[in-house]
């Protein structure tokens, strides 16, 4: 233990040292989301930058701080002055950036987007009192942006492993009594109380115990996972530890997904700090507890998130799922007591155990405590990875976090492939277990996917039932069979082509499969199915009677054309016409050839945003063809 | 034996008391509850993937499987209700979705039933030409049980093309509905791995991983995924239009001395197909290639030898009974006792055999009763039949600590002890193999000596070395095996037929002396038990082997000219190959022809033991029978009736059976344990002594010659060992 104390301690002046120092530091947010924006170019701009004006300053890689739309994200901390962020930075942003703080010596206002200070700055708000962040409450995601991910230092520096320490010096039985009091439920989507697991298989004879991470995150649109991991890792793994205090485990595997690099490559570096830091081995910091991690990298089958699935392509067997029972708690890898807990409730635990219960039960409400992140995509104007308190309504997350819908709200769809879509009445709706169950839904890992009026409620059930048809793992025939017969349906509906009793035939379907199939990828796939036949109704019965779309998706059920009256002819359209379909000469109504036209939606929208009468193209439906 | 825990449920409304660990699928099989079902199966791991076998459980959400949840005590089940049969009715119309459903639900189906046998009939009526499994089809059963008249979904013909390129059995998986069963049989049950599902969703199939060939895939072709197939997916290419058999004909194995049981099954008089036996002790059913696919063509092939035939000036000549006995009996009276031998094969029945050496030593008067092992093995002929008979059970494998392998691959043959050394080896048991190439137990093994056979002697001395306790010059790297734990070296065909055999022989019988190891020899002669037993070999006479102890016997070249001249052979059974013992004439009594360059002057037609009653001795020493199930082909006879009719021309009332009971008796009361109701002989240790053979005596000696009985290769005669005859070369 002394010899981590010491370690802590210094970590701590080397922390504090960073953050008064007389050198400035710029931070990147460099997670995935980061990079795909271009944080890595500005970092190479950043050092010439120095180089040519023979500045100084230390440059820190930080995880993701949450808001997708403002990546790439740069903060910039002068000695004495607080941290200020901007957003969207490119190259030539980046040249005023750096000469405002480092040769005129003061932020620039207009491009600067919040600072993390705590006395105000004129001009410039504080980080999180932007409207995205302020009704956000973080716990989970408390250090991402903050820490350098790659330095165990700055983790323990922020009181990393203190809840770890604080389980060691009680008994597991105890840190398991503090999970119940916290109430913390699976963060993995079906929410079954956390402790509830750990005690069966605490309980469950076996010399050998393990303890997986669930970290493979294959819901479309969903990235919280992979977020926590590449800038918290230790968070997650702090989790383990605790976890595996708790349950007895002597071996913790992380299953992740291959397709996430940079978080393997960033665990693995934590992993390697932990051992150089005593924590993880035999006797970790004199106790009696010895614990090792793994990583097991999936090869992308969406149902490897499924725990016995997962189980069996850590086995190296074929993913698919067994029946249960036995359940894994009792019989689960290589025929032990294992424990599979998600990322994110691996992540929340060390927060519980240093801040104790009662701490985390004044978040969310009763029954469903704590915070949940989601990513919310779609079309909203402020996407990205939020952390809010269980029992937030839809509407605060959709209009005061994510800035509202870009069009007319249509829907969202919550849970991913396996989740619900919920429409207007239920925006006021409390983000909760039972509520979103009570709606058909259910909660997820936590994808939020929302969509306007320009989105197909059948284009999109298609969608995902496309999706959960190609990764059915083929075992049970309900699955297998059901959703290729509902996929084949829906396709048949966007071509234009359904018939009458084609929404009996979905009802029934989905309604096999959710009683017959064996797990739970399968129970729930026709959810997203279900729900728009409730919902949505009257959309697939346009499709179906009126062969009409009305979001102008379904191409069979559309047609463009040239309004000769409007057309200013202008040519944008002709330029942009990939096939040819569109003629004419300049200045006169063009002409669309229907039978080239591929329905590319590239011309309206040129024409709609550019040229200078607007509208001289439209999108014929049905309803106004006749 | 402990006392079952039982559990007490209902089940529709009736109390029953289950075995605990029972799952209510079987449970209720038990209690006499048909509850429909695809994809489980005795035998196999339970999987849950049919989902027809859905029932309500009280307290449990949802409609659980029943074939995949156990019993627990007070548990109430439903297995009828409305809503469970709504949800199998459209769990199988889905399922048919997949299938080709037109014997299902045809508007001639009744007809069809009625009047047609088989689908191949049906296809030349109806243009139905789908499947070969009609009538033999579970799916047709469950429709019936769920009581699907119709389905609403379209059939989605997946279109994959039909398999035929690998032997044995073709494959048309768009018949198959993705049971698993094979899959689990293949994996879980005979340890190969051959099978697996590959691609997901609705591309999901069954085969080899990688798109090679199951022959590319190390399948052994054990035909056990066919068996437990329950469409018509997975077909024998021979027995596939042949339907529904007459009747099924319980037998063994005469391809090797492991002893396995066969089901023959029989219609219209032949045997067209072959099935395991999963209650059998010594195989437990995992029976290989040979039983499984080489009998049918076999012993149907029309090059069977019908009636006996005579060469004359101008080639054969068919003759009768009568006269080619009378022929016969005049050419070995003609030689007189010195100028003739009897050559017995040792894949004859322990009654051909002790008919034969009757023959010889009473009828002839000579002791020259020879055999193609004699030739074989020269002069490690005493060494060989002194671990023949010390070998240990298959059974024994599973509890040794350690095994070492030498030369023994268990693809195509021995499969029954191949799996139980996989099974051992899984669990915490140290093997080691020593094989020329890959061989199939390489993968579970904790080294896999890979070298020329030269060599091997050298590796057995190390681990000699590394056991006594002197073993720091050893080359073995790790001492595997530990002196006073149970080590069990098999000896297999690769160490039996290598140059290097003397001194293979020689390190093995000094590790069962002297450290105690145990030994399996699996070697290819079917009945040599029974031949010694019979006492169908020079200077034994029958019974010998009867009480504990030493029995000292002259090796048989010390007993009998080996290599000399006689003016008649008879030969029953087989010719060994290597032009040896030489004849001026030979007697060929067998089922199929001479084989190329021996010109017999009589061919007397043999009838097979698919055809004649008998009794053959595995090597474990199990006295197991050989049962009638087809008529003999053509005009051939039983082995004992040909030598007691030739016996009985050359000295009247000599020889005289009417049965083979008569003979059963006669040697129940020669032979000591063959009367006795464990079924089984007492096997002793054999001394030899007098100056051996000089070696090589044959050719064999060289190679490990292609799978054959009665001295014929089954490839010669079964189409789909020919590709496994080329695997194995490669």
């Amino acid at each position: 233990m002394n010899k981590l104390a010491k370690k802590i301690d210094s970590a701590k002046s080397k922390w504090e040292k960073l953050n008064d120092n007389k050198e400035p530091i710029v931070y990147i947010g460099a997670a995935s989301c980061g990079r795909a924006a271009g944080a890595l170019d500005l970092k190479e701009g950043i050092k010439t930058f120095l180089d040519e004006n023979k500045k100084s300053a230390r440059i820190i890689e930080v995880g993701c701080i949450g808001p997708c739309y403002l990546e790439p994200l740069i903060d910039i901390k002068m000695p004495g002055q607080p941290r200020v962020s901007y957003n969207n930075v490119n190259a030539k942003m980046l040249g005023m950036i750096l000469k405002s703080h480092f040769i005129d010596g003061a932020p620039h206002k207009k491009l600067a987007l919040g600072h993390f200070g705590t006395n105000d700055i004129d001009g410039i708000p504080k980080f999180f009192d932007l409207p995205m962040l302020k009704p956000q409450v973080r716990i989970v995601l408390r250090n991402c942006g903050f820490v350098d991910p790659e330095e165990i230092d700055q983790y323990l520096a922020v009181d990393g492993y203190q809840g770890f320490m604080k389980a060691l010096k009680t008994t597991p039985e105890d840190v398991i009594a503090v999970v119940r009091q916290a109430g913390l439920r699976g963060r993995g989507g079906a929410g079954f109380p956390t402790f509830r697991k750990w005690t069966v298989c605490r309980e469950s004879p076996g010399e050998q115990k393990y303890l997986i991470c669930n970290a493979d995150e294959g819901d479309p649109g969903a990235f919280m996972n992979r977020s926590l991991i590449e800038s918290d890792p230790h968070a997650v793994l702090e989790g383990m530890l605790i976890a595996g205090y708790a349950i007895g485990a002597s071996k913790g595997i992380v299953y992740i997904r291959a397709e996430y690099p940079l978080a393997i490559d960033r665990l693995k570096r934590a992993i390697g700090q932990m051992r150089e830091y005593g924590l993880l081995g035999k006797n970790i910091l004199g106790s009696d507890f010895s614990f090792e991690i793994k990583i097991k990298e999936g090869a992308g089958a969406f149902v490897c998130g499924e725990e016995t699935a997962l189980i069996g392509s850590i086995e190296g067997k074929r993913g698919m799922p067994k029946s249960r029972p036995p359940f894994p708690a009792i019989s689960g890898l290589f025929q032990s007591p294992t424990i599979i807990n998600n990322v994110e409730t691996l992540g929340t635990l060390p927060n519980i155990l240093r801040n104790g219960p009662d701490w985390y039960t004044r978040f969310g409400k009763e029954g469903n405590r704590g915070t949940k992140t989601f990513s919310l995509v779609g079309k909203i104007r402020r996407p990205g990875l939020i952390e809010v308190q269980l029992g937030t309504t839809l509407r605060e997350i959709i209009f005061d976090i994510g800035g509202g819908v870009q069009k007319n709200f249509k829907a969202i769809q919550t849970g991913g492939p396996s989740g619900g879509c919920l429409s207007e009445e239920f925006l006021d709706l409390t983000v909760d277990y039972e509520s979103l169950a009570s709606a058909g839904s259910i909660m997820g890992s936590g994808g939020l996917i929302v969509m306007d009026e320009d989105t197909c409620i059948v284009d999109l059930a298609k969608y995902f039932l496309d999706f959960t048809q190609k990764e059915s793992c083929g075992k049970c025939v309900p699955c297998r069979v059901g959703t290729r017969h509902i996929l084949e349906i829906l396709e048949r509906i966007t071509n234009g082509e359904g018939q009458p009793d084609d929404l009996l035939a979905l009802r029934t379907l989905g309604d096999t499969i959710k009683k017959g199939a064996l797990c739970g990828l399968g129970q729930t796939a026709p959810n997203p199915v279900l729900t728009t036949l409730r919902y949505f109704r009257n959309e697939y019965l346009e499709h179906i009677k009126d062969h009409r779309c009305r979001a102008t998706v379904c191409k069979p059920l559309i047609e463009y054309r040239v309004i000769k009256e409007k057309c200013t002819g202008c040519q944008s359209c002709v330029r942009v016409c990939p096939t040819g379909a569109i003629t004419g000469p300049r200045s006169e109504p063009h002409n669309l050839d229907a039978s080239k036209c591929i329905k590319c939606r590239s011309c309206y929208e040129v024409c709609r945003y550019e040229a200078i009468a607007g509208d001289a193209i439209v999108i014929r439906t049905a309803e106004r063809q006749s | 034996m402990t006392r079952e825990k039982k559990v007490s449920i209902t089940i529709d409304n009736r109390k029953v008391e289950a075995k605990a660990g029972l799952t209510i699928l079987q449970a209720a099989r038990e209690a006499g509850v048909d509850i429909p079902s695809l994809c489980a199966l005795e035998h196999l791991p339970s999987y849950g993937a049919c989902r027809l076998c859905v029932v309500e459980v009280d307290g449990i959400r949802g409609f659980p499987t029943s074939c995949t949840t156990p019993v627990e005590e007070g548990m109430v089940i439903r297995t009828d209700t409305a809503e469970v049969r709504t949800l199998r009715q459209e769990v199988l119309k889905l399922l048919l979705s997949e299938h080709p459903a037109s014997c299902l639900f045809c508007g001639e189906k009744d007809d069809c039933t009625e009047f047609q046998g088989t689908i191949r009939k049906v296809g030349v009526t109806t243009g139905c030409h789908y499947c070969p499994n009609d009538t033999l089809c579970e799916l047709q059963d469950i429709v019936e049980k769920v009581g699907l008249t119709e389905t609403s979904y379209p059939v989605y013909y997946r279109n994959f093309p039909l398999e035929k390129e690998d032997p044995f059995y073709d494959r048309d998986y768009n018949l198959c509905i993705l049971c698993g069963r094979c899959v689990r049989v293949c994996n879980d049950i005979r340890l190969n791995g051959t099978l697996s599902f590959k691609q997901r969703g609705k591309q999901t199939t069954i085969g080899p991983a990688f798109g090679r060939t199951h022959l590319e895939a190390g399948c052994e072709f054990c035909g056990a995924c066919v068996a437990v197939c329950p469409t018509g997916a997975l077909s024998a290419k021979v027995s596939k239009w042949s339907g529904k058999p007459d009747g099924i004909v319980e037998s063994t194995c005469p391809y090797c001395p492991t002893g396995c049981t066969l089901d023959l099954k029989v219609k219209d008089g032949e045997v067209v197909d072959v099935s395991a036996d999963y209650d059998s002790p010594t195989e437990h059913g995992l029976i290989c290639v040979k039983g499984r696919f080489a009998i049918p063509e076999y012993v149907m092939s029309p090059d069977r030898l019908a009636i006996p035939t005579i060469l004359g000036p101008e080639g054969y000549d068919y003759i009768n009974w009568n006269i080619a006995l009378n022929q016969a009996a005049e050419k070995i009276k003609e030689a007189g006792a010195k100028g003739v031998c009897v050559v017995v094969s040792p894949d004859l029945s322990n009654e051909d055999l002790f008919t034969a050496q009757k023959f010889a030593r009473e009828v002839i008067g000579t002791e020259a009763i020879l055999s193609p092992v004699i030739y074989d093995m020269g002069s490690d002929l005493r060494a060989f039949v002194d671990l023949v008979l010390t070998s240990e059970p298959i059974d024994s494998v599973e509890s040794a600590k350690g095994i070492l392998s030498i030369g023994l691959d268990t693809t195509y043959g021995f499969t029954p002890l191949g799996i139980a050394v996989k099974k051992a080896a899984r669990k915490d048991t140290t093997l080691v193999t020593i094989d020329d190439g890959e061989c199939n137990l390489d993968f579970l093994s904790e080294e896999a000596f890979r070298s020329n056979p030269e060599s091997w002697p050298e590796y057995l001395d190390g681990v000699i070395r590394s056991m006594s306790g002197n073993g720091k010059k050893s080359k073995v790297p790790a001492s595997f095996f530990k002196k006073g734990e149970r080590n069990i070296a098999i000896v297999g065909p690769g160490a039996i037929f290598s140059k290097k055999r003397t001194e293979i022989f020689d390190r093995v019988l000094s590790m069962r002396n002297d450290l105690g190891w145990k030994v399996v020899v699996c070697h290819p002669y079917t009945n040599l038990l029974g031949m010694l037993a019979m006492g169908a070999f020079p200077g034994l006479m029958p019974g010998s082997l009867k009480s504990d102890g030493v029995l000292k016997l002259k090796d048989p070249a010390a007993v009998v000219d080996l290599k000399g001249k006689r003016k008649v052979g008879y030969f029953i059974g087989e010719v060994p190959s290597g032009g040896l013992p030489r004849c001026d004439h030979i007697i060929y009594q067998n089922a199929l022809p001479a084989p190329e360059g021996v010109k017999p002057f009589l061919n007397l037609p043999a009838a097979l033991f698919t055809e004649v009653p008998g009794t053959t001795i595995s090597f474990e020493g199990r006295i197991l029978p050989f049962n009638r199930a087809s008529e003999p082909f053509g005009d051939s006879k039983a082995d004992w009736w040909i030598i007691c009719g030739i016996a009985d021309r050359i000295k009247k009332g000599a020889l005289k059976y009417g049965s083979v009971s008569a003979i059963q008796s006669e040697i129940k009361k020669a032979v000591p344990g063959f009367a006795g109701k464990d079924k089984k002989i007492t096997r002793k240790k054999v001394v030899m002594e007098g100056k051996p053979a000089e070696k090589p005596l044959s050719r064999k000696v060289a190679a490990q010659g292609p799978a054959s009985f009665r001295g014929v290769p089954l490839h010669d005669y079964v189409a789909g060992m020919k590709a496994i005859e080329e695997r194995r070369h490669k």
